[in-house]
């Protein structure tokens, strides 16, 4: 079975009696539970056919519609909810996709989880914290397993360094540990190039640990930056530091996407004309297995919501129609691609009445 | 209702700058028990500070603080970080933390006799 608790989409997972096994802590709780959601118009509940009569109604009178999310359904879903978009004019947004966009215009140098595995001998946390967001991520495959050229694993091997801003738990096995100060990201940038280029970096940041870091970046073999997606560096610094780095060593970087499937949705709009509505001016918002009031003020929202959801959220609460799902990998089938671009069958785990988001996005894509 | 004389004074702000980080703990609350939970609550409004940050606005860990952040006000539990952070607030990634605005965010945190609003309440509320 396949887990889709996060984007490293963990195929070792099996489940006896109601008991879930090999997961995380991430995954056993994405598993194991499904709060309870009812279809609602107006917030009042409704039987399934009224919420999608609901929502076509909505989509049906809106001028401006906006699309937001798509990052945890699977990629059917995705597919079909693209087209939808493409027939009532409707923008996309997803969030976090810079560095996915970057790797698809073959602007910084990727590789895959196996080859991390087999392969690199220094690995870089950018502003992310695996131990909380991906937990199987240094076991299976970045810092302590072993691998084809990395016999000894972690022990001798492999040399893992956390750059943050902060102390996270991910630093605390790490051999060297940076902080960055808020704001100040591209200043580390900044000095981490000249320290590549054996030059005395005019920085605040303490000098000799800056040179120290640029001579462990130099001597890798295979040196792979994992990168926080909601990390506050701009995209033109860090493609400058890896063309950089790749002058002077060989280095890869990775995406720690925070949906299971970011990386697909990423993929299918690359290069796709959008009509670019703006969120506040939209007159239509449809939530697709994300929480858009989690992380934007309900006032900031001036149109209609529908939200198509396997959980109760903020924005299902405040939605005017409001649809509940299978959620993809665990109560329906589909396919996802995983944080380094590989392709995943999602075997169902378990029954439920519940249809999938893929079901629900056809029936109003054909009666649209 | 008693009032009490701190109440007349004015709580002695500290600025600072909140960084936000995910827990892991708080994800599996999020996932187990919902966002609208006292378990998923207790684990997102809260902000780490600095030692010398509590002391400087003369609170001790667990008490409550006010966080306002352009005209946005956010009550959560202040905790003592292990570390040294001078200036830096942490708060997990959660509506309590977004709601101050685009990460990092420059913000004065004060001591606060108000209750943590739940998600609706805080929604509401948050402008003033």
């Amino acid at each position: 079975m396949v887990c889709t608790g996060c984007a490293l989409l963990c195929e070792d997972v099996e489940k006896y009696d109601g008991e879930v096994r090999d997961a995380c802590r991430i995954g056993t709780a994405h598993i194991r539970n499904r709060q309870q959601i009812n279809p609602m118009v107006d917030r009042k509940v409704v039987d399934m056919d009224s919420a999608i009569k609901g929502a076509l109604d909505i989509l049906s009178h809106a001028k401006r519609p906006v699309f937001v999310g798509f990052g945890n359904s699977i990629t059917e879903t995705q597919q079909t909810g693209i087209r939808l978009a493409e027939k009532i004019d409707a923008s996309i947004k997803t969030f976090h996709t810079g560095i996915i966009e970057n790797i698809l215009n073959n602007r910084v140098k990727t590789c895959t989880l196996s080859d991390v595995r087999d392969y690199a001998d220094v690995i870089v946390f950018w502003e992310c914290d695996p131990m909380n967001t991906h937990p199987r991520l240094l076991s299976k495959y970045a810092y302590y397993p072993r691998g084809e050229k990395r016999q000894h694993g972690w022990e001798e091997d492999r040399i893992a360094i956390t750059i943050d801003l902060r102390y996270s738990h991910t630093a605390s096995i790490c051999r060297e540990v940076h902080k960055i100060h808020p704001g100040l990201d591209a200043d580390f940038i900044d000095a981490l190039i000249d320290g590549l280029h054996n030059k005395v970096p005019k920085t605040t940041y303490d000098k000799k640990q800056i040179l120290k870091l640029a001579g462990t970046l130099k001597k890798a073999e295979f040196g792979v930056i994992f990168a926080g997606t909601g990390m506050t560096t701009p995209q033109d610094a860090i493609i400058r530091l890896m063309d950089e780095l790749n002058e002077v060593s060989n280095f890869h970087i990775l995406p720690m996407t925070p949906g299971y499937n970011l990386r697909s949705i990423a993929a299918q709009l690359h290069g796709r004309a959008d009509s670019g509505i703006d969120m506040h001016e939209a007159d239509c918002v449809l939530c697709l297995g994300f929480d858009l009031l989690n992380s934007l003020p309900v006032h900031e929202i001036n149109g209609k919501m529908i939200v198509i959801d396997p959980n109760d959220t903020i924005s299902s609460r405040y939605a005017d129609v409001v649809i509940p799902c299978a959620a993809g990998g665990v109560d329906c089938a589909g396919s996802a691609v995983r944080m380094d671009g590989v392709e995943v069958d999602l075997p169902r785990i378990m029954e439920s009445e519940r249809i999938s988001d893929a079901s629900i996005m056809n029936q109003l894509l054909e009666a649209m | 209702m008693r009032l009490q004389f701190e109440e007349f004074l004015a709580a002695p702000e500290c600025k600072i700058m909140i960084v936000t980080y995910p827990d892991i703990f708080q994800i599996e609350a999020k996932l187990k028990y919902g966002k609208f939970s006292r378990e998923y609550q207790d684990l997102s409004a809260i902000i780490m500070l600095d030692s010398g940050d509590l002391k400087k606005i003369g609170i001790k860990d667990g008490d409550t603080v006010a966080i306002k952040s352009e005209g946005v006000n956010v009550v959560v539990t202040a905790k003592e970080s292990e570390e040294e952070h001078p200036g830096i607030g942490y708060m997990p990634e959660s509506v309590w933390s977004n709601i101050l605005g685009v990460y990092p965010v420059s913000a004065t945190v004060s001591r606060s006799q108000q209750e943590i609003p739940a998600i609706d309440e805080l929604l509401s509320r948050s402008v003033s």
